[in-house]
């Protein structure tokens, strides 16, 4: 037998309080994810309120909606139900910091900024930085598996969330992995949680490895004649001792919203060692770029702020794009001409990795869905897949924004979802394959 | 459990017959793993060559209702590659080729048997290795180390498999052929892959791995500085650290350990001396430069009795000598010992230590130590004499009485050699209820039948078994009608 809404109500505001709880029709209105209004916001302070509000939906068939800043609410499917906003941004305690160990343990609604201006002070520092990171929620960078230019030294949230508290679909508290830089004790299970979007539990509490700040640190950019060169340029880089901390490649569009000078394309290295380490590597990109006759520019330490602000701001639509590091210059000729050539394109990316983003002025869902399509295809030939990272509930409505995944792997994913969330509490609708 | 004739005929069909062991003899070779404390062979051997077969032989066992133990190198510390309830043992030995070598993408892909370092030795001219680097790794297969997640010394700066594990091709308990993750990064979905390394064979066979290759260093340098006594040494770990160095490796060799190596071939580390520490730095040459003098001074400042620096390869060998042949060398303290493989935060280093030494005083008991310091991953080696009755009894409760304390500092039962039979039963020190309840049924997943290497990784224990239901939260009262 189900409680009535005022008895729902009333045992909300009995677990996070009067103020933690909202069914005022403006608050609701602004929580709308994709057009789909919730009947309640709430907003736990502690994991135990957590716990308990989501005991509750999933006993009175209510799905919830976890959120963090609300960076990353256009990825994926509208919802199929909305009932509950669970607003994560109340779980923001850093609860336990070890510089000595390089670790930290977290709530999941500190932001990555927060976290940062904390470590700054021991020289340390959690290598993740998606576009925009500063606000963003750890529990959401970890939900939404975010990346960005970092990633190609230190990896993603995959490589470095060492342990995770959740709350499962029916309010049981889950812990998984640990609180050490090593272990493999038991599964793995904090790598199924990271980017699986919060439909097999929510995230409550991270704890991560740090990493030390580089000691000196130096950023300089290559204009570069075509994308061929690019390519090659990186494959060159790839294959030498060089350490880059980030080699972001941008076309021309990017060039110039970063208030870069113009070139076909450039490619943005960036080295963070001791200080004569970066010097002798920094010459070594220098030569690089006379090898293909093109000019090395040192950039100032403001750069990757700009260029993440640049990223932060794209839109309307960006698609996130993955192929193979030898085919970035085929795969760019191809979103040219899938997207033609006044779509308003930027397309930036993180080039050794195959990794592109490519964000769009154009939002005609009709145009967008047939352009996505024929990209799908060319990528497919590589395994590859293209991902609208945010666009409008339209054009996530007229196609599948994640793609297809293959039978076999998604035969799984329904399996785990099924045997963790079978009433579909959490977040239903929006991950692969309707999950 | 036997195995019907019909069956046997049936493997013999489906990977031929010199592919095919059910002599008692030959069957034995298969009883155990390196931890010899658990035995029991399986009634039958098979050695597929195609991941056609290993999936027909999946099949198979599932309509017999047979178990199913995966078998790599057999090289593991845990228990895992052996048949307590018998079944079918397949080993991977035969599909040990390397598919691809794609370095534009900086990646290759293998076959499950193939040696580790064969994978280094192939790319080694071209500038580049497969970085998980397991003490073991000259014999064990990357089968067995995806299953294990295995690490080595320097995983401390690498990272572990996992981290280098890009896509994985499986034949689940559920008899398919699976593909997750691949040469492309990112793709949509769970992280399978991730999941999947590290399950010891309790989900899946894995039947090839694309991994990532990495690119030599430009330079190394190896340091090794001996102390007065392993507290000392530890603190230098967690100076270190606190410098903002990331060392390749740390690695330490406790007094036992040293009177080891010095009494065999010896690698001519300072006598009397009660822990020697090994830092390797690697990567940009000016960098290396700089961090191993760094290294050295903080060795200096912490009271060690002498530092060296090893000039050129042939002196880096040299100090490595002594940290490869520790496993040996233990031989020449003890006939027996119980080997344990738990973490502790590394700032925790010193305060473990100390515990070491009262644990062994209190038993009686020789306790030597030769471990990755760099992650606070301890190697205890519990010496025993098995000759006396009740000399085990007393090493395992020392050795249960260390593995609390080393949870009770916040860390980890095992850190890279993994659970299989020895350790399932302390799955629940680190783990509630739920949490192993919420494992157990990912296992499911994966192998509805859990016919997939049973009896490993996970413990007999309420919360892993059907229709456990672990504790919720209490909600507000009233509230139910
Ligand atoms: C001297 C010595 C030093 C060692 N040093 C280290 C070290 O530094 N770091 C470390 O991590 N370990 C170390 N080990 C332990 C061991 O070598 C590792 O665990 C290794 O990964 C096991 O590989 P293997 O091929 O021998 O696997 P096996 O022992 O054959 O199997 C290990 C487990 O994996 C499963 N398995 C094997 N292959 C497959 C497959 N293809 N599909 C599915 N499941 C499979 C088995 O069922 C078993 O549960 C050491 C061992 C020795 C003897």
């Amino acid at each position: 037998m189900s409680v009535t809404a005022r008895t729902l109500g009333g045992a909300l505001i009995a677990i996070v309080g009067a103020g933690g709880a909202s069914d005022d029709a403006a608050a609701c209105a602004a929580a709308a994810i994709d057009g789909r209004r919730p009947q309640w916001v709430v907003r736990p302070r502690t994991l135990d309120e957590l716990a308990r509000v989501v005991a509750i939906a999933h006993d009175e068939g209510l799905a919830v909606v976890p959120r963090g800043a609300g960076h990353a609410l256009a990825l994926g499917s509208p919802p199929a139900r909305v009932d509950v906003v669970l607003d994560l941004c109340g779980l923001d305690a850093i609860v336990e910091y070890n510089p000595d160990d390089l670790t930290v343990t977290v709530q999941a609604g500190v932001t990555a900024g927060a976290l940062a201006a904390v470590l700054h002070d021991r020289r340390q520092t959690l290598p993740l930085d998606p576009p925009g990171w500063g606000s963003r929620t750890l529990g959401g960078i970890a939900a939404t598996a975010a990346g960005g230019p970092l990633r190609l030294r230190y990896g993603t949230m995959r490589d470095l969330l060492l342990g995770v508290r959740f709350v499962q679909a029916d309010g049981v508290v889950t812990w998984g992995g640990a609180r050490v830089v090593k272990s493999v004790t038991g599964y793995d299970v904090p790598k199924l949680l990271v980017g699986a979007l919060g439909t097999l539990g929510i995230l409550g509490e991270l704890t991560l490895r740090l990493h030390p700040l580089p000691e000196a640190e130096a950023t300089c950019l290559l204009p570069l004649r075509s994308t061929e060169i690019a390519q090659d340029v990186v494959a060159r880089l790839v294959d030498s001792p060089l350490q880059p901390s980030r080699c972001e490649l941008l076309d021309a569009a990017a060039l110039a919203a970063c208030g870069l000078p113009a070139a076909a394309v450039g490619l943005v290295v960036s080295l963070g060692s001791v200080e004569g380490a970066v010097r002798a590597q920094q010459a070594m990109v220098v030569a690089e770029a006379t090898r293909v006759r093109a000019r090395a520019e040192t950039m100032g330490p403001g750069f990757w702020r700009t260029y993440d602000r640049v990223l932060a701001e794209n839109g309307p639509t960006v698609l996130r794009l993955a192929t193979l590091a030898t085919r970035l210059a085929a795969t760019l000729d191809e979103v040219r001409a899938s997207l033609g050539g006044d779509a308003g394109v930027t397309i930036t990316g993180c080039a050794p990795l195959g990794l592109l983003r490519v964000a769009l002025r154009q939002d005609e869902p009709a145009v967008l869905a047939k352009a996505i399509e024929r990209l799908r295809a060319f990528v497919d030939e590589s395994d590859g897949s293209v991902v609208v990272e945010r666009g409008s509930t339209a054009l996530r409505t007229s196609l599948d924004p994640w793609g297809p995944v293959p039978a076999g792997p998604l035969a799984l994913m329904r399996a785990l979802k099924q045997e963790f969330d079978p009433r579909g509490t959490l977040n239903p609708g929006r991950f692969v394959g309707g999950l | 459990m036997s195995l019907t004739p019909r069956f046997v005929d049936e493997m013999r069909a489906i990977v031929g017959k010199d592919a095919v062991v059910v002599s008692v003899e030959g069957r034995m070779t298969y009883e155990c793993d390196m931890h010899t404390f658990y035995k029991g062979a399986p009634d039958v051997v098979v050695l597929p060559t195609r991941t056609e077969q290993v999936r027909a032989i999946v099949q198979a066992c599932r309509r017999a209702n047979t178990p199913i133990v995966p078998r790599g190198s057999g090289t593991g510390l845990i228990g895992g590659a052996m048949a307590p309830q018998g079944g079918v043992m397949v080993s991977m030995n035969r599909m040990a080729s390397i598919l691809e070598i794609d370095y534009g993408n900086r990646c290759a892909t293998v076959q499950p048997g193939l040696i580790n370092l064969w994978l280094t030795n192939a790319v080694r001219e071209r500038g580049w290795f497969f970085a998980p680097d397991p003490s073991s790794q000259m014999v064990s297969s990357i089968g067995g180390n995806v299953s294990t997640n295995a690490g080595g010394p320097h995983c401390l700066k690498y990272g572990i498999t996992t981290n280098h594990v890009l896509g994985l091709e499986l034949v689940t308990g559920r008899g398919e052929v699976v593909r997750v993750g691949g040469k492309t990064l990112d793709r949509p979905g769970y992280d399978l892959t991730g999941v999947a390394v590290g399950s010891e064979g309790t989900f899946a066979l894995v039947t090839a791995i694309t991994v990532r290759l990495t690119h030599a260093p430009e330079a190394v340098k190896t340091v090794l500085a001996a102390f007065r006594t392993v507290i000392e040494a530890s603190q230098v770990v967690s100076a270190a650290i606190a410098a903002g160095m990331t060392p390749a490796a740390m690695e330490m060799l406790d007094e036992a350990i040293i009177r080891a190596i010095n009494a065999g071939t010896g690698a001519g580390y300072p006598e009397g001396a009660g822990a020697v520490l090994l830092i390797e730095l690697d990567g940009p040459r000016a960098e290396v430069e700089v961090q191993g003098e760094r290294a050295a001074a903080i060795c200096r400042e912490h009271g060690a009795l002498s530092v060296s620096v090893a000039r050129d390869e042939a002196e880096r060998a040299l100090l490595w000598k002594g940290r490869k042949e520790a496993a040996g060398a233990v031989g020449r303290l003890t006939a027996s010992y119980l080997l344990q493989d738990a973490v502790v935060p590394r700032s925790k280093l010193p305060h473990i230590m100390r515990e070491i030494v009262a644990i062994g005083e209190r038993y009686g008991l020789l306790i030597a130590n030769v471990f990755h310091a760099g992650d606070g991953n301890l190697h205890p080696m519990i010496c025993y004499d098995d000759t006396r009755p009740d000399e085990l009894e007393k090493a395992k409760e020392a050795n249960e009485e260390l593995l609390r304390a080393c949870i009770a500092l916040g860390g980890s039962v095992t850190g890279e050699h993994g659970m299989g039979m020895d350790k399932a039963k302390n799955l629940p020190l680190q783990y509630a209820d739920a949490d192993l309840n919420f494992m157990f049924r990912i296992r499911g997943v994966f192998d509805p039948a859990r016919l997939m290497n049973p009896g490993k990784l996970l413990p007999t224990h309420p919360a892993c078994g059907e229709g456990f239901r672990p504790q919720r939260p209490r909600l507000p009262e009233g509230t139910w009608v």
